[in-house]
C-alpha cells in the first residue's frame, strides 16, 4: 500500500493549471462530495447491500482518481471488488481505513490549495 | 479508362478507341481525347473494336469531332463496328459524314 | 458548440466542465439521467458527454432517450467510464452511444474526440442541407417541366392527331423525351404528320421542339409542300441546335385526292406501309437526321408511293424497338416487321403492334418512351371537312382587287406559288374563312396546269405500282427542262357587303388538249376531256366554270357569303 503515493502531484498541477483560480472551490466541491459518498459506503455495508456497495465504491474511486489521490483511488477498488463477489464480511477494515486515508487527504488537499 | 489514343508513326493520325458504351458517359473523356492535341490532325480513327452499344449522344460526339476537324472537309474514319453499331450509324445515315470501314 | 455534460461525482463534473469551457463551448450540467433529458429537450445541445453510472437514470437508459428524441439529427452520444471491460463496451454500443472517455480525464485525448465529433457534426449538416436543397431544386425543375409542357401545349396543339383515321401512343412528358407527334389538317384535304426525336433528355430536348412545331403547323395551314416545310426545319434546327444535337424524324403527307404518300425519313427506324394486300413496304431511313447538314447540303427528295383507301401508315421512334423485356433484351425491329406481315385481315397494325409490345416486356402499361402512330389512309369525302377556324381579324382587308402572278422557266421546277397565293387571296377576310376551299381550287387549277399542261404526263399511268413510280420519274424529269414555259394566274375580287366574289384564271403554256376539227365542239371536248381529271371538285365549288383557248386556259368564279351569326362555317 505505502508504494502507492496518497497524492498525485502530476495530476494535481494539471488541475490547477486547468481550474486556475477556481481549484479552491474544485478541492471543496470533492471533498464535499466524498465526504457525503463515504456515508453511503456505509449505509451500504450496514444494509448488507453487496450491489450497491459495489457501485458506491466505483463512483468514489472514480472522483478519486480524477482529482489526483490515487492511494485512496485503491482502497475505493478492493471495496468495489469485494461488492462485487459479494463477500461483504471482510468489508468492514477496509471502510476504516477509507476513513482514515480520507482524513489525511483532506488536510493536504486544503494545505495544497492554500499553498498555491 | 474507357477511351484510349494513340497516334500514327508519323504523327498525323489520331486513332480514337472507344471501350464498352459509347453513350453520355463517355461525353467529357471523348473530348479531352481530341481537344488537347499540340497540333492539328490531318486524320481522325474513331476505333469502335470494342465498343458495344452507342446511343444517340454517342452519335452527337462523333458530329463534335468531325466540326473540330474542320467540318465539311474533315476526314473522320470510323472502324470495325460490330453488327449493333454499324445498324445504328446506317439508320442515322453518318456514312454521308463519315468513312466507315 | 453547446455539450451537456450528465455526471453524478460533483468533482468530475466540474472537471470535465471547465476542461470544455476552457476549449471555448457552452456546457449544460445534469448531474443524473432525468435531469440529463430534461435538458436536452429544453436546450438541444450539439453532443451530450454521460457518465455511465448514475441515480435515478442510468446513463445507459438517458442515452436511449436522448437518441430517440434526437431522431434524425445526428447527436453524438459520448460515455464516460472508469475502466471498463469489453462488454460494458458494447452495452455502451447498443444504447446507441458512439464513442466512450475514460476516467481519468486526458485533456488531450478530449479535446481530439471533441474536435473530431464537432468536425463529423459539421459534415453531417453540411449533408442534411445539400439534400435539402438537391430535393428543392428537384421539385423546381418538374414544376419548371410542367410549365414548359403547358407552354408548349399552346405551341403545339394536338392539330389533327384526334382524326378518326389516327391512332397513335405518345406519353404526356415524351416531349421531355425528345419525342414529338405533329398532325396537320391540309387546306384542300389530306394529312401531313410529323414524328421527331430529338436528342438528348429533359429541357434541351424539348427547346428545339417549339419552334419546329411554329414552323410545322404555320406553314401547313398555309399550303407549303412536303419539300419546303423540310428545309425550313432543317435550316431552323441548324440555327438553334448546337453541333453535336440534331433531330432524327419522318415528315409523310397523305395527298387528300389521290390517296398518294410522299415520306421523307431521315435517322427513324423504318417506317411501314402495311397494303390492304397485306404486302408490307419498309420506309427506311435514307437521310441524315435534321439539324445536321446546312442548307446547301440537305436533301429535301421525298419518296412517292401510291396507297390505296385501307392501307396503313406505321412511324415509330426508336423506344419502341429498343423496348426491353425482364433480361434486358431489345424487342428489335424484326419483331415489329413480323407482326406486321402477320397481321389477319380485320386487325388494325396498331392494336398487333402494342399488344406485341405489352406481351414481350411483360407490362400492362407503356413505358414512357414510346411513340407509336398509325394512319389509315382513308377514301377522300370520307373525313368530315376540317371545320375552318381561322380567327377573325379586326382589319377590314382589300375589297377590290386585282393580280397578275406568272412564274416561268425554271421556277415553274422549284418554286411553290401556292402558299404565296393563298394568302393573296386570305388577305380578304371573308375568304380567310373559306382558305380550304380556296387552296383546293388554286392547288387543282395549279396541278393540272404543271402536271397536264407543261409536264404533259397523264394520270392513267397512276395507275398501278409500277407506272406510279414511273410517272414520278418522268416528273422530275421533264422538270429539269421548263425552259420557255410559263403559268400565270389571274385574279379578280369583288366585295359586296358580307359577301363577295373570286374570279380565278388559270393559264399554261401547253399545247391543251387534242381539239377537235370543228371549233363549235371544241368546248364540249375540252368539258369531257377534263372530267377525267378530277375537275368534278372545282365544278363543286365554283358557281362558275370555264374552259378557254385550246384547254391551256381555265376560269372559274368563287361566290362567298359571311355565314348568318351563329352559323357554323362549311
Amino acid at each position: 500500500m505505502s508504494d502507492i503515493p496518497r497524492l498525485d502531484e502530476e495530476a494535481l498541477a494539471e488541475l490547477q493549471d486547468v481550474m486556475e483560480d477556481e481549484f479552491g472551490v474544485l478541492i471543496e466541491t470533492y471533498l464535499a462530495d466524498s465526504r457525503t459518498r463515504i456515508v453511503g459506503l456505509n449505509e451500504a455495508f450496514e444494509a448488507g447491500d453487496a450491489d450497491r456497495l459495489r457501485k458506491a465504491a466505483h463512483s468514489l474511486k472514480g472522483s478519486c482518481i480524477n482529482i489526483g489521490v490515487p492511494r485512496l483511488g485503491s482502497l475505493c477498488f478492493e471495496l468495489e471488488t469485494l461488492g462485487d463477489i459479494g463477500q461483504l464480511e471482510d468489508a468492514e477494515p477496509v471502510l476504516a481505513a477509507i476513513a482514515q486515508e480520507f482524513q489525511e487527504v483532506s488536510r493536504q488537499l486544503e494545505n495544497f490549495s492554500q499553498e498555491k | 479508362m474507357s477511351v484510349s489514343t494513340r497516334r500514327s508513326d508519323d504523327g498525323h493520325v489520331l486513332v480514337i478507341q472507344v471501350q464498352g458504351r459509347f453513350d453520355f458517359s463517355t461525353h467529357q473523356a471523348f473530348r479531352d481525347a481530341y481537344e488537347h492535341c499540340d497540333k492539328p490532325m490531318k486524320e481522325y480513327v474513331v476505333d469502335l473494336t470494342h465498343t458495344t452499344y452507342l446511343d444517340s449522344s454517342a452519335l452527337g460526339m462523333l458530329l463534335l469531332l468531325r466540326d473540330h476537324a474542320g467540318g465539311d472537309v474533315a476526314s473522320v474514319v470510323i472502324e470495325n463496328c460490330n453488327a449493333d453499331v454499324r445498324r445504328i450509324l446506317s439508320i442515322s445515315n453518318f456514312e454521308q459524314l463519315f468513312s466507315i470501314r | 458548440m453547446n455539450l451537456l455534460i450528465a455526471e453524478d461525482s460533483d468533482g468530475d463534473r466540474m472537471i470535465l466542465a471547465t476542461l470544455l469551457r476552457r476549449l471555448g463551448h457552452q456546457v449544460y450540467e445534469a448531474s443524473d439521467g432525468l435531469e440529463a433529458v430534461a435538458i436536452f429537450v429544453k436546450l438541444e445541445p450539439d453532443i451530450v458527454l454521460m457518465d455511465a453510472l448514475m441515480p435515478r437514470m442510468n446513463g445507459m437508459e438517458a442515452a436511449r432517450k436522448i437518441k430517440a428524441l434526437a431522431g434524425t439529427h445526428f447527436v453524438p452520444v459520448i460515455f464516460i467510464t472508469a475502466l471498463a471491460g469489453e462488454s460494458e463496451h458494447a452495452k455502451f454500443l447498443e444504447a446507441g452511444g458512439d464513442d466512450f472517455l475514460l476516467k481519468p480525464f486526458s485533456r488531450v485525448i478530449l479535446e481530439a474526440k471533441i474536435n473530431a465529433y464537432s468536425r463529423m457534426l459539421a459534415l453531417h449538416r453540411s449533408v442534411m442541407q445539400q439534400r435539402d436543397q438537391i430535393r428543392r431544386q428537384n421539385e423546381q425543375m418538374l414544376s419548371d417541366q410542367r410549365m414548359a409542357r403547358r407552354v408548349f401545349d399552346n405551341v403545339a396543339h394536338n392539330g389533327c392527331l384526334d382524326a378518326p383515321n389516327i391512332r397513335y401512343h405518345a406519353s404526356p412528358l415524351s416531349i421531355f423525351n425528345g419525342d414529338v407527334l405533329f398532325a396537320a389538317a391540309r387546306p384542300g384535304g389530306g394529312t401531313l404528320i410529323f414524328l421527331g426525336d430529338f436528342t438528348g433528355h429533359g429541357l434541351p430536348a424539348a427547346i428545339g421542339a417549339m419552334p419546329i412545331a411554329e414552323v410545322f403547323y404555320g406553314m401547313a395551314a398555309k399550303g407549303f409542300g412536303v419539300v419546303d416545310i423540310l428545309t425550313e426545319i432543317n435550316r431552323k434546327l441548324c440555327s438553334i441546335l448546337p453541333v453535336g444535337m440534331f433531330c432524327c424524324g419522318v415528315l409523310f403527307e397523305v395527298d387528300g385526292k389521290q390517296a398518294a404518300i410522299r415520306v421523307w425519313n431521315g435517322g427513324l427506324p423504318d417506317g411501314w406501309l402495311v397494303r390492304k394486300s397485306g404486302e408490307c413496304v419498309a420506309i427506311p431511313s435514307r437521310h441524315l437526321p435534321l439539324g445536321v447538314l446546312s442548307a446547301d447540303r440537305f436533301n429535301a427528295s421525298v419518296e412517292p408511293l401510291n396507297a390505296e383507301p385501307g392501307d396503313y401508315i406505321v412511324l415509330m421512334t426508336d423506344g419502341f424497338p429498343e423496348s426491353c423485356d425482364v433480361r434486358g433484351e431489345c424487342l428489335g425491329e424484326d419483331a415489329v416487321r413480323r407482326a406486321l406481315t402477320e397481321l389477319g385481315s380485320q386487325d388494325h397494325p396498331f392494336d398487333a403492334l402494342m399488344a406485341r409490345l405489352q406481351a414481350f416486356t411483360g407490362r400492362p402499361d407503356p413505358a414512357d418512351d414510346i411513340t407509336l402512330c398509325c394512319l389509315e389512309v382513308v377514301a377522300r369525302g370520307a373525313l368530315a371537312d376540317v371545320a375552318e377556324s381561322a380567327p377573325e381579324s379586326s382589319l377590314s382587308g382589300p375589297g377590290s382587287w386585282h393580280c397578275v402572278y406568272e412564274i416561268r422557266d425554271r421556277a415553274l421546277a422549284t418554286f411553290n406559288p401556292l402558299p404565296l397565293l393563298l394568302h393573296i387571296c386570305t388577305e380578304v377576310p371573308g375568304l380567310r374563312l373559306k382558305s380550304g376551299e380556296v387552296f383546293t381550287l388554286l392547288s387543282e387549277l395549279y396541278n393540272n396546269a404543271l402536271e397536264h399542261g407543261v409536264l404533259e404526263l397523264s394520270s392513267e399511268w397512276k395507275k398501278n405500282a409500277e407506272g406510279f413510280s414511273l410517272y414520278y420519274q418522268e416528273r422530275a424529269r421533264r422538270l429539269s427542262d421548263t425552259k420557255g414555259h410559263f403559268i400565270r394566274f389571274t385574279l379578280d375580287h369583288e366585295s359586296r357587303p358580307g359577301a363577295g366574289r373570286l374570279k380565278i384564271r388559270c393559264e399554261d403554256s401547253g399545247k391543251g388538249f387534242e381539239v377537235s376539227k370543228g371549233n363549235a365542239n371544241a368546248r364540249t371536248n375540252a368539258s369531257k376531256a377534263y372530267s377525267g381529271r378530277g375537275m368534278e371538285i372545282l365544278k363543286r365549288l365554283a358557281r362558275e366554270f370555264s374552259v378557254c383557248g385550246p384547254g391551256n386556259c381555265i376560269e372559274i368564279v368563287y361566290d362567298w357569303e359571311r355565314p348568318a351569326q351563329g352559323a357554323t362555317s362549311q
